[in-house]
């Protein structure tokens, strides 16, 4: 028993022989025409080509925007100048509301910067709490002082008693 | 017969959905935190715990004339995605698409009066003094010029991909031959247009291979019609590729006449706001990658840089790819984010 060929030959395709003659002949135009455009001819042709077009439209064109602009002038309406007189005042704003944008950066960065420094110097002088629980305490300082200032505050003001009793 | 019939219907309905409309994309869950005329910046949800995710933001800084989404494509095939699920806290600057009254934005603007804001906001939501940044394409000039003009701004690491920088092998760039003064006058383009025209762009990248972007991208999909994965992901792309913005017109002659012509960054000649950019005072840790297949930025422009900066730590990381394919291509996941990953993981610490 022989072994299932299928899968292993492809379909015939009668189009094959003729899409391999088509690809040899298309490289060899491709290599042909790529010489051809990369000659002093070719830029040559090109360039007196587009001469001739602008230098034949240049009247008709200025011709055109003349005739365009005197009737957007009648009908009182912007023309393309005014547009792109307009377009440069919106980028100049833009560009200002930029550098207004780069300012408020800048002056966030120093003040979160200064916030920082702070908060460092803070925690610099601050005693350390691991000192200040190991520190001997001294008895009767600020309960005691607070406690005195109440006494005195309840006992009454001698000189205004002695008015009192006059 | 009514097989064949039904099949083809099938595949016609599928190329006129993947044609007319737009897949869904950028689906990572993020917040606006900052914006300036077009300029956003996104914050993306972290999704690790705050003890577990790497300390330094990452601000990732994508080109100025296309979307910046294509870092953030779909879910599953996402740069951010992945990066925001290894532990970084990941921001992204969107530039935005420059309207008429952009015409005059110049890369001085981009590097020196939108990018600082965008970092300091950065900082204030972090809280970190430091940061990574991640420059592609055109945000790899914006994310160079910036690290050598403020090396003290806590930049810590820079990683560049496909950067166009060194311009001094005309030979080697089709843009610099397309774009020479003999044939190109930006200045005639600009007054006509203002801002350089997303489809003009789309064209030039276009046309560096025509039969591959206009032929054969096609015929990938057609041959390819059956198989889901393979729409799908078609269909993201093709999303991001049709989606075009100009490039504001100040900063397209920079790149045309600074650049492209005068290779003015490379020789240490390059203007901003009337400081010089040199390089050798770009300090951070520099990892530089580079397509090997990239026809928009060949690997000639991405390598001089490592001899002109001042950083000690610098690397340079070639991969097989084009110049999108590298970060959105179905290799991207196994080659060029775990690099990445690896790379800037323990430069974050």
């Amino acid at each position: 028993m022989s072994e299932d060929p299928v899968g292993s030959s492809k379909p015939m395709d009668p189009f094959e022989q003729f899409r391999s003659m088509r690809d040899a002949y298309l490289d060899s135009m491709a290599k042909v025409m790529v010489d051809a455009v990369n000659t002093e001819g070719y830029a040559q042709a090109t360039g007196a080509m587009l001469e001739n077009t602008l230098t034949v439209s240049a009247p008709f064109r200025e011709a055109m925007e003349k005739s365009m602009l005197q009737v957007l002038q009648q009908l009182s309406m912007p023309s393309r100048q005014d547009f792109s007189a307009l377009a440069d005042r919106f980028s100049n704003l833009e560009m200002r509301l930029d550098d207004m944008d780069a300012k408020l950066d800048r002056i966030e960065k120093q003040t979160h910067a200064a916030a920082r420094t702070d908060s460092k110097e803070e925690s610099a002088t601050a005693p350390d709490p691991v000192l200040k629980a190991r520190a001997p305490r001294r008895v009767g300082t600020k309960a005691s002082a607070a406690k005195k200032r109440a006494a005195k505050q309840a006992q009454p003001n001698k000189r205004t008693a002695r008015k009192a009793k006059r | 017969m009514t097989d064949q019939f039904s099949l083809l219907e099938e595949r016609l309905r599928t190329i006129n959905k993947v044609m007319t409309t737009k897949a869904a994309i950028a689906q990572t869950p993020k917040e606006l935190v900052w914006t300036l005329n077009k300029a956003k910046l996104y914050r993306y949800i972290p999704v690790v715990p705050a003890q577990e995710r790497h300390p330094v933001p990452l601000l990732l800084v994508f080109a100025l004339m296309n979307r910046p989404y294509i870092l953030d494509l779909r879910p599953g095939h996402s740069f951010v995605e992945f990066m925001v699920s290894r532990g970084y806290d990941v921001f992204l600057l969107d530039w935005g698409a420059p309207g008429p009254e952009d015409k005059n934005l110049k890369f001085d603007d981009y590097t020196m009066e939108y990018m600082p804001r965008a970092i300091r906001k950065l900082k204030a939501i972090t809280s970190v003094e430091e940061f990574s940044m991640l420059g592609w394409c055109i945000g790899a000039i914006l994310t160079t010029v910036y690290a050598a003009l403020r090396p003290d701004d806590g930049l810590r690491n820079l990683m560049l991909l496909t950067a166009p920088l060194d311009f001094s092998n005309k030979q080697g760039l089709t843009f610099a031959r397309w774009t020479d003064e003999k044939y190109f006058d930006v200045d005639k383009v600009l007054a006509a247009f203002g801002n350089m025209p997303g489809e003009m762009i789309d064209y030039g990248a276009k046309a560096l291979k025509p039969v591959e972007n206009y032929v054969v991208n096609f015929m990938k999909l057609w041959d390819n019609l059956d198989n889901p994965q393979v729409v799908e992901s078609w269909h993201a792309m093709n999303t991001w590729v049709t989606d075009n913005i100009p490039l504001a017109g100040g900063a397209f002659r920079q790149l045309i006449v600074d650049l492209y012509r005068n290779d003015r960054l490379m020789k240490g000649e390059l203007m901003i706001r009337g400081q010089r950019v040199d390089l050798s005072r770009l300090r951070a840790n520099l990892l530089t990658v580079i397509a090997e297949g990239d026809h928009i930025t060949p690997p000639c422009q991405s390598e001089a840089i490592l001899d002109k900066v001042g950083s000690r730590d610098k690397e340079l990381f070639r991969v097989a790819g084009g110049h999108i394919g590298i970060m959105a291509g179905s290799g991207a996941h196994k080659r060029t984010w775990p690099h990445i990953d690896a790379w800037l993981g323990s430069r974050s610490r």
